[in-house]
Formats: structure tokens, C-alpha cells, sequence
């Protein structure tokens, strides 16, 4: 009858607009998609109008890294171009290596991510998102080392998110003190004061095995002591003529897993970042393996606390050469397609002009030396960094790590690392699992292995 | 006749067309991926490398091992719980009704929540259940560190989650049975043990077989609750095929991801079809 058809009309329409609403565009996170133009409000206004009045800027970071920093930038950028940022989080570690690199495919990227600089930066594929710098002026006050780190094929995409830092020990300055222990110079040294620590009733080692990047710090942070005994040995490895497996120190630092797990506290399978900081803060650890960036998530929660807290490097076999593997900080890529191109660079230049740095060191301390030449530590820097840090800068016992100096990088090392820290495998078989794992990234990269 | 053939043709070509569109094209064209190195913009091909790392390598190849330990003590335990919960829930009981809401909710929460919440129980120094455990005066157990007992501490949450749906199928399948076996049964003097064991088992055998075929499938299957639960760790204690083949996506080797993928399809395939066809056999019977 006719009511029953146009009912039935009426019902496949309503189904075909469902059908195709649903297959819209899906990405819903507020501030994901680059706003046009003169949308939104600034705060603050003057007589004048600002250079960038009314613009909003999209910002994506993870949540690992410290927010005070960057807001305090933010607001110097917002009184003086009158711009708005929008900060939109993300997780960190693999999940958030997956929605990065999906975003990034997908077209779906916001003006300005935060990401690793190194080999990281080359499996994204820079050339393909990012906008190139080449001739910006600000690229000349960058440090070198820091510039290799983000160039590829001859062009720089990165801007500096903070100062460098260090994969290292942070120790609990009062521990030492009572029970009258000296700095470790060898890993032996270490070991000791780990038994008499132990023996103290104090928990020797903090582990976060919960956040599983966490687990490979030791032995990332061990790759100075590796490069002492083998300087060119990321050079090959990347050629593929040696393999950890193969040589002593390689094993050596797999070793080193298995050599902190009697001291680690009794959560350490399931403890978080989050839960290290607390801890070390509380003077609830002595050690704890980790980057300095930790120092920061430390000092806005306790900022009483950090001159508890000291660094040393991950030691070797040497006394005389106890160094530091240096991590270069995570970058700013500004994306290729953005729509506000100028007001994205005019941020990003002040963010590393000496007004934006001296902002940011306000509510921030660094956590290690700078990579902008001429940007000296401030003189309220954390002990940790001022004291501990800078000397193995000055006396040049530094390397950086290595996923710096080649892109083979296996994906699966936090992994191979929380084995080896659980003790499930020995330092042999987590060293071959970790070369196995990194002829895949070689096989896509397009090595010959 | 001729008439009535075109009009049902017809109505299966939209149907055909979404199926072809997000299924059948995919699984032909993974298939082809699956023997490349890719990176979504250009492809190498390299033959069988793939499928020969996936089971050389031990962090792949071991996942193959866990995840039919999963699927399998999933299933059994799911067909055998879910029986006697079921059981009990078709007898007369005043609660009925209710109980039978309440085993069946977990199956309505997201298997996140599930997994988060789970993950949090047993979280070796601040989970309940370790607190519960030592006010009995037994030790605290590594629930989700322990790597022995990592994978059977998550098949014990997906078998709490998943045997309500089992259960309510039971139940169906329990009711379908003609009272008047039993009656007979119990004239010739049957007590309740020997009406279960020739009766009931035999005549539930369609829903078990259901129950079987679904739970083994998605045991094979299962990624969202490991994920939540361990990101299959620690190390890789709790790695399952589905999850390492997300592992590989996420680390941008879309070949090797596929390949996995491709073995996932042709497992699955290999011990669903023939186990399916073995049962309807024996249900005819």
C-alpha cells in the first residue's frame, strides 16, 4: 500500500545518510585539525593589533614530556603576537609512536608535533611531512651535534624542545651520605654499593618496567662505555660487519640487565614513570636508571627535593673513563601542510630566542647542557644538572646514544630489555634476540644484512 | 521462474558489493603485500622473507605457541563452566533471573575496561587481590610480572568476561531439550547425575558446538584484553599473534604486518573448518 512504500522509502533514505555520516572523516579530538584563520578569541588585548591576533596554532606532544615549559612560552607568545596554542596530548612509547605515524599518513597532522630527533625522525619520513628549514636563519645557533641529529638528506627539520639530557643513574643524595658511599667510577664500584645498600634494608634499584621504555636505559645508557672499547662500532653495526651478540661490551651491557635484579624494588614489573619519580623524590630508591628529562616531571611536583637528587653516568670497566651517553632532545616538526605557516615559525623562533629559552628555564630548569650556541645554563639549574651533568661536558667524557649516530633501531628493545631485567633470558640470548630484531628494521630501511 | 531468479539476484548486489569492497579486494591485496617490504608508498618485493622470519625469529615465533595455548584453555574452559553455570541457572531457583543478569554483565563492559581494571587487581603490591590474598596469610603472586603465569592470569580474566555469553547459550540450548526425556528417565529411575550425562550432554551438543566454535575463533582472535592487560609483556610472555602483528604495524613494518596477518587468516582457517565440519558431523549423528 502506499504508506507501507513510503515508509520503506523514507527508511533507506534514513539508513543511506546514516551510512555515509558515519563514514566521514572520523578523527575527533578537539584541536586536531588545522582551524582556519580568525576563529578564535585572544586574551589580553591592546589597543594595537598583534601580529598574529586571532590565529590558533595546533600543538601534539606526548604526555612523558613536561608541560610547564611550553605553556610559559605560550603565554609570551600569546601577549606578544596575540596567537592562541592549542596543546593536544597524546601517549607515549609505542602506542603513541602508532598514532603519530598514522596521523602523519593518514593527513591528519596538527601545525607543530613534538617527536624524537635521530633515527626516529628517519623512519617517519621527513621529507614526505615536515617543512624543511634550510633557510631559516635560527638554524645557524644550533649546535652541531644536535643538527645531524635532525637533518636528513641534507635538510633540517627540527627545533629543539628543551636542553639535551643524559641516559643515566639518578641516585638519592641522603642514601649516600648515611651509609657513607662514594660515586661509583666501575660498574663493580656500582654493584658494591648496591649490596650495602641492600643490606641497609634500602631498595638499591628502582625499576618502572610498567612503562616498558624505561627498561632499555641501562643499556642504551651503557653505549658510551661501548664506543670506548669499539669507537666505530655504530658505523658497522649499521653496515652490518658486527653485531652485540658478537662483541664483548655488547654483551657486557645486556649483562648489566641482569646484574641490577636482585637490588630492584618488589613492583618493579609493574611500577610506572610516574611511580619512579615519586619514589626517587621520597627517597624511597637509591638508583634509578632513567633520562634526565626526569628531572623536570621531579621538580614540578617536589621541587624541594632536587638537591636530594644527583647523576652519574652508567659505569664501565674504566675508572678513568666514566662518561655519559647524551640524549639530544625531542624536536618540534612543523607540518608541511600547515595553514599558518608564519605564525607557526614566528612561535618557533621565539621559542628558541633567548626571551623564549629564558621563559621556559624559569619554570623549568634543563636538564642537561643546551644545543643553542651561546645559551649557557642558568645559575639556578638543578644540582643534578649544574654539578653532576656539566662536568662530564667539560671534560668531554660524553657520546651520544645510538640512536643517534645510526637508524637501526630495533622496535622491539624495550622488550628484549624487560626479558633480560626479568630474568628470563640471559645476556647472550637477549643481545641475539636484540640483532635479530634489528634486521627487520635494517630489512625496511633497505640494508643489506 | 525466470522472473523470480533476477529479483533475488538483485537484492544480493548491494550486499556483494560492500563485502567485495572491505573484504574480498583487502584479503587479495594483502596477500600480495604480504611478500613485499613496504612502507605504504613504495613496495620491494621479496618473496617468502616475510613468512620466514616470522617463524625463525623467537619473539614472532613464539607467539604462535601462545596463542593457541590461549585459544584452546579458553575454549575448555568456557564450554565446561559455562555448562554447569548454565545448569544450575535452567533448575528452579528463585534467583534465577537475576543471576542470570549478573552472569551475564561482564560481557557488556568494554574488554578495555575489563583489562585496565584487571591489570589493576593485580598489580603485585597495590592490587586487591594480593591484598586479599595475604589476609589469608598466603604470599603475595606476581599475577602479571610472573612470566609463567603472565598468559594464564589474562585467559582466566577473558574466560570471567566471556562465559556469560557461552553460559546464555547453554541456557537456550538446555531449554530446547523436550521435558519428556526426563520424565521418561526418571520413571526408569534415573537420578539427576545419569539424566545429565545421557540426556542433557547428548542434546546440548548444537550449543555446545556453537559455543565452541565461537569461543575458539575468538581465542585465536583475541588482542583488546592482552593489550590492556600486559602490552604483551613481560618481555614477551604474553604475545599473541594479533598482537604482535599490531606491534609490527606500529613499527612501520607494514610487510612484515601483513604477513602476519596472512598467517593469522590461514591458521585460523586451518582449525576452524575442519573442527566445524568434525562437529556438525557428530550433531547429525
Amino acid at each position: 500500500m502506499k504508506l507501507k512504500r513510503i515508509m520503506a522509502m523514507f527508511l533507506v533514505g534514513a539508513m543511506t545518510v546514516g551510512t555515509l555520516a558515519g563514514c566521514s572523516s572520523g578523527s575527533s579530538t578537539t584541536g586536531s585539525q588545522t582551524a582556519a584563520a580568525g576563529n578564535s578569541e585572544t586574551t589580553g588585548t591592546s589597543g594595537e593589533a598583534k601580529e598574529f591576533e586571532g590565529v590558533t596554532i595546533t600543538f601534539f606532544k606526548d604526555t612523558d614530556f613536561a608541560d610547564e615549559g611550553i605553556n610559559a612560552v605560550i603565554a609570551l607568545a600569546e601577549e606578544k603576537y596575540g596567537m592562541n596554542v592549542e596543546i593536544e596530548q597524546r601517549v607515549g612509547g609505542a602506542d603513541g609512536d602508532n598514532i603519530v605515524k598514522t596521523r602523519l599518513a593518514s593527513g591528519d597532522m596538527a601545525d607543530i608535533m613534538l617527536y624524537n630527533s635521530g633515527s626516529l625522525l628517519n623512519a617517519l619520513n621527513p621529507a614526505e611531512y615536515f617543512y624543511g628549514l634550510n633557510n631559516e636563519d635560527f638554524i645557524q645557533t644550533y649546535d652541531e651535534t644536535y643538527q645531524e641529529t635532525v637533518t636528513v638528506d641534507g635538510v633540517t627539520y627540527g627545533i629543539p624542545a628543551a636542553s639535551t639530557q643524559a641516559g643515566a643513574f639518578l641516585y638519592y643524595k641522603p642514601d649516600y651520605e648515611a651509609l657513607g658511599l662514594e660515586v661509583p667510577k666501575t660498574w663493580a664500584e656500582f654493584l658494591s654499593n648496591c649490596e650495602q645498600l641492600k643490606a641497609a634494608g634500602r631498595t638499591a634499584v628502582i625499576g618502572t618496567f610498567g612503562d616498558s621504555w624505561t627498561s632499555q636505559v641501562i643499556f642504551l645508557g651503557d653505549h658510551y662505555n661501548i664506543l670506548a672499547a669499539e669507537p666505530d662500532f655504530a658505523r658497522e653495526f649499521e653496515a652490518g660487519t658486527t653485531k652485540y651478540a658478537n662483541t664483548d661490551a655488547g654483551v657486557k651491557s645486556f649483562q648489566k640487565l641482569l646484574d641490577v635484579r636482585p637490588y630492584y624494588n618488589e613492583d618493579y614489573l609493574a611500577a610506572t614513570y610516574d611511580d619512579g619519580c615519586d619514589m626517587i623524590a621520597n627517597g624511597e630508591g637509591t638508583h634509578w636508571a632513567i633520562l634526565t628529562q626526569a628531572l623536570s616531571n621531579i621538580y614540578a611536583l617536589y621541587p624541594e627535593a632536587m638537591e636530594n637528587i644527583g647523576v652519574f653516568g652508567v659505569p664501565g670497566e674504566d675508572a678513568d673513563d666514566a662518561g655519559l651517553t647524551v640524549w639530544m632532545p625531542s624536536s618540534y616538526y612543523i607540518n608541511k601542510n600547515s595553514e599558518n605557516l608564519d605564525a607557526v615559525l614566528a612561535f618557533m623562533k621565539l621559542y628558541i630566542s633567548e626571551e623564549g629559552l629564558d621563559a621556559y628555564a624559569q619554570v623549568l630548569k634543563p636538564d642537561g647542557p643546551y644545543c643553542i650556541q651561546g645559551y649557557n645554563l642558568p645559575a639556578d639549574a638543578y644540582p643534578a644538572v649544574k654539578d653532576d651533568m656539566q662536568r662530564f661536558f667539560d671534560d668531554e667524557k660524553t657520546s651520544v646514544a645510538i640512536e643517534f649516530q645510526t637508524s637501526v633501531k630495533g622496535s622491539n628493545c624495550p622488550a628484549i630489555c624487560q626479558e633480560a631485567g626479568s630474568g628470563q633470558t640471559t645476556a647472550g640470548q637477549a643481545a641475539s634476540a636484540y640483532d635479530e630484531d634489528c634486521k627487520k628494521q635494517a630489512v625496511q630501511l633497505g640494508l643489506d644484512w | 521462474m525466470n522472473k523470480n531468479k533476477i529479483y533475488t539476484m538483485w537484492f544480493v548486489v548491494p550486499a556483494m558489493l560492500i563485502f567485495s569492497i572491505f573484504f574480498l579486494i583487502p584479503l587479495v591485496t594483502s596477500l600480495f603485500y604480504s611478500l613485499t617490504v613496504w612502507d605504504f608508498k613504495s613496495y620491494t618485493f621479496v618473496g617468502l622473507d616475510n613468512f620466514k622470519m616470522f617463524f625463525s625469529e623467537r619473539s614472532l615465533s613464539t607467539s604462535l605457541g601462545h596463542t593457541l595455548i590461549y585459544a584452546f584453555l579458553t575454549c575448555g574452559l568456557k564450554v565446561i563452566l559455562a555448562f554447569f553455570i548454565a545448569i544450575f541457572l535452567t533448575s528452579e531457583i528463585k534467583s534465577r533471573n537475576l543471576l542470570r543478569s549478573i552472569v551475564f554483565f561482564p560481557n557488556l563492559v568494554s574488554t578495555i575496561a575489563v583489562g585496565i581494571t584487571f591489570a589493576a587487581l593485580m598489580h603485585p603490591t597495590k592490587g586487591l587481590l594480593n591484598q586479599v590474598l595475604s589476609v589469608f596469610g598466603i604470599g603475595r603472586i606476581d599475577w602479571l610480572g610472573n612470566s609463567s603465569l603472565a598468559l594464564y592470569s589474562v585467559i582466566f580474566t577473558d574466560v570471567w568476561k566471556g562465559v556469560g555469553v557461552a553460559t546464555v547459550i547453554y541456557i537456550a540450548g538446555v531449554q530446547s531439550i523436550d521435558r519428556v526425556y526426563y520424565e521418561a528417565a526418571s520413571i526408569d529411575g534415573a537420578n539427576g547425575w545419569q539424566q545429565l550425562r545421557n540426556i542433557t550432554i547428548p542434546l546440548v551438543r548444537p550449543a555446545m558446538n556453537s559455543v565452541i566454535i565461537l569461543s575458539l575463533i575468538g581465542g585465536l582472535r583475541c588482542f583488546d584484553l592482552i593489550w590492556a592487560m600486559t602490552g604483551g609483556g613481560p618481555g614477551f610472555a604474553t604475545d599473541v599473534l594479533a598482537s604482535v602483528v599490531y606491534k609490527q604495524y606500529a613499527a612501520g613494518y607494514y610487510g612484515l604486518s601483513t604477513a602476519g596477518n596472512v598467517i593469522m587468516f590461514l591458521l585460523i582457517a586451518a582449525i576452524a573448518y575442519p573442527l566445524q565440519q568434525f562437529l556438525l558431523r557428530r550433531e547429525e549423528a
